[in-house]
């Protein structure tokens, strides 16, 4: 317990010093901005998450960002705390509110990342390229998420959550996904998500 | 600063504000900006509403001048405060500089606003004035003493901790300090008052304590309310692990006797303490009484939930925990998001654009032992000019998870009030 609370308060301390600035006017320059107000709270300005848990969203597809806040909503991904925002974005409009995430220019985490995961993560990776690409990109045609620059606290958490079935349970699309999932090993998969969160 | 025309000019074009800009939803201000005189803007506060207001009036048109009058020189975040009265979370970790602010143009005073002159469109603070065109109110709250008889003249020693600073180190070392067997009493206001989860919180932060460490004592909770007035099933699951807690609803304190340390209830019922934390009954800050900004109750300030302009005063935006009438908990995160859409507004009035509807939203998380936390979120539309609830949802159960989360919030709404 008390290694837990240790871990949380260096790496909160950390992350609040190495926070940066936001670009100046991109809020309102940008169609859909004022209806984003309420996200940077949880996601950073413009989209660029200084939290562990919490997924950058700026530069991301608009075809998995719609996929992901309509499941968000429709409580086939559970999370309380999206949901309700979800079901509020659409109130407001998904097309604006994705655009102007697209828009945004991501910005890679800055804590550094654990060099011998990293390369752990690389070996393990093949797999994981033939749908999210070599490069972590993703594919914005099939609405498969980028994975590269995201935090890995968000990565690593999603992918056990897949592998529990708690994420999108019963999604048959990703049947495939959750089965490769429950063969790696859970020291794998927190170094596919140092390597993932590494890519640039 | 400005010329008296140009205060002239915008008082006369207000009325054609909200017609002949729909359709265009999003302006950007900085780039038709050149031929406008200086604008100006005060804000009244650097809590979580007021410093993310004023830094986002800067976002949304680098050609307002902002002004932010704060007398503190640090911000001390209230949410996670509960967790130093455990000894899981220090004061420091809650301390942040303003520093950062200042680098997006806001010009800070760390002084008080002794006054409000609305008719002048002025701010007195000592013996300076300051013009504004629009004034924005962030207040928080202040203690209506006289509602607890005794309380008054007592109020130095008797701890609320509700504003986190000196009194949270001051009640951490009396519950440090507590013989083993002694009894804690927290006594709960009637809402509406700041953090509807926040005694609760507190409740099992304390319970958390005094079992771990004075395993002897007790916590007795006398809520003024008559339930847990937020996540009430997931506070009284997490309180099946305090044995040490005794909580007894619509018990509310109405006289406290320090020299017997002693409070009584409405009910006549007399409860003794080693230890009291006692939150009294609040109002908006002090400045916003003066100024009449607050309702008959003479507490809470009504505004416009497109704008949050006074409904008493023109010119003056009031956001936060000072407000009332919306659908909203008085929480940091409401103030936060309360700051974001009131300084687009402002831009959006000041620039005589259309205002847009911008909804808020609230993600509130609780800590209920040194690992685990809850969380309720509310998110929220415009409908008819009014602020409508889409849904509140609470977390399942407590878990670390959700407390990792918590911990990613905090991290994100602080840049987003200060950064």
């Amino acid at each position: 317990m008390r290694k837990l609370m240790c871990f949380f308060t260096v790496y909160v301390g950390l992350s609040t010093l190495l926070v940066v600035p936001n670009d100046a006017a991109s809020l309102l320059d940008t169609p859909g901005g004022a209806k984003t107000l309420t996200c940077s709270a949880c996601h950073g300005n413009g989209g660029n998450s200084p939290g562990y848990t919490v997924p950058t969203i700026a530069g991301v597809a608009p075809s998995y960002f719609k996929k992901a806040i309509q499941d968000f909503a429709d409580g086939k991904r559970p999370s309380p705390e999206m949901e309700p925002y979800a079901k509020m974005v659409l109130e407001l409009g998904v097309d604006d509110v994705a655009q102007y995430f697209a828009s945004q220019k991501p910005r890679p985490p800055q804590a550094k990342a654990d060099a011998a995961a990293v390369a752990g993560g690389k070996k393990a990776s093949a797999a994981c390229a033939a749908c999210h690409g070599a490069d972590g990109k993703g594919n914005p045609e099939t609405a498969v998420p980028g994975l590269r620059g995201q935090p890995v606290g968000y990565l690593k958490h999603q992918m056990f959550l897949f592998k529990q079935e708690k994420r999108s349970p019963g999604d048959q699309q990703l049947t495939t996904l959750k089965a490769f999932m429950k063969e790696i090993p859970d020291k794998t998969l927190e170094e596919l998500a140092a390597y993932y969160s590494s890519l640039r | 600063m400005r010329s008296l025309s140009r205060r002239q000019f915008l008082k006369a074009s207000g009325i054609a504000l909200g017609v002949g800009l729909a359709g265009k939803e999003l302006l950007s201000f900085a780039a038709d900006g050149a031929s406008k005189a200086k604008r100006h803007v005060v804000v009244i506060g650097g809590g979580w509403g007021g410093a993310t207001a004023a830094k986002y009036l800067r976002l949304a048109d680098p050609s307002i001048e902002v002004t932010l009058l704060e007398p503190g020189k640090q911000f001390i975040s209230c949410p996670f405060s509960n967790l130093v009265l455990s000894g899981v979370e220090s004061l420091k970790n809650l301390t942040l500089s303003y520093d950062r602010l200042r680098r997006h143009g806001v010009k800070i005073r760390h002084e008080t606003a002794t006054a409000l002159e609305a008719d002048q469109k002025r701010v007195r603070v000592g013996k300076d004035v300051l013009e504004y065109d629009r004034l924005i109110v962030s207040p928080g709250i202040d203690f209506q003493w006289d509602q607890v008889e005794g309380l008054e003249a007592a109020k130095d020693s008797v701890l609320h901790a509700w504003k986190a600073g000196p009194q949270t180190i001051e009640l951490a070392k009396q519950l440090q300090a507590i013989s083993d067997g002694g009894v804690v009493v927290l006594a709960v206001p009637l809402a509406a008052y700041r953090c509807p989860p926040g005694p609760y919180e507190r409740a099992c932060q304390i319970a958390w304590h005094l079992k771990n460490r004075k395993p002897r004592s007790k916590l007795i909770v006398l809520d003024a309310n008559k339930d847990v007035v937020s996540k009430g099933a997931l506070f009284k699951a997490a309180w099946k692990d305090y044995p040490n807690l005794e909580y007894r609803p619509a018990s509310k304190v109405e006289k406290i006797d320090t020299s017997a340390r002693e409070v009584t209830t409405d009910l006549g019922e007399k409860v003794k303490y080693d230890v009291i934390n006692l939150i009294p009954p609040q109002r908006a800050g002090t400045i916003a009484v003066q100024a009449d900004l607050v309702g008959a109750d003479k507490r809470w300030c009504e505004v416009n939930h497109m704008t949050y302009e006074s409904v008493k005063q023109k010119n003056i935006h009031v956001i936060g925990d000072a407000t009332i009438g919306l659908p909203v908990p008085k929480s940091g995160n409401v103030a936060n998001a309360m700051g974001k859409v009131c300084a687009v507004a402002v831009a959006h009035m000041l620039n005589e654009k259309e205002v847009p509807p911008m909804p808020p939203g609230n993600t509130c998380y609780s800590w209920v032992n040194d690992r685990e936390a809850i969380a309720v979120v509310n998110t929220y539309k415009i409908e008819n000019g009014k602020v409508v609830q889409i849904e509140a949802k609470l977390t399942p159960g407590q878990s670390t998870a959700v407390a990792q989360n918590s911990l990613a919030w905090r991290t994100s709404i602080w840049n987003d009030v200060l950064g």
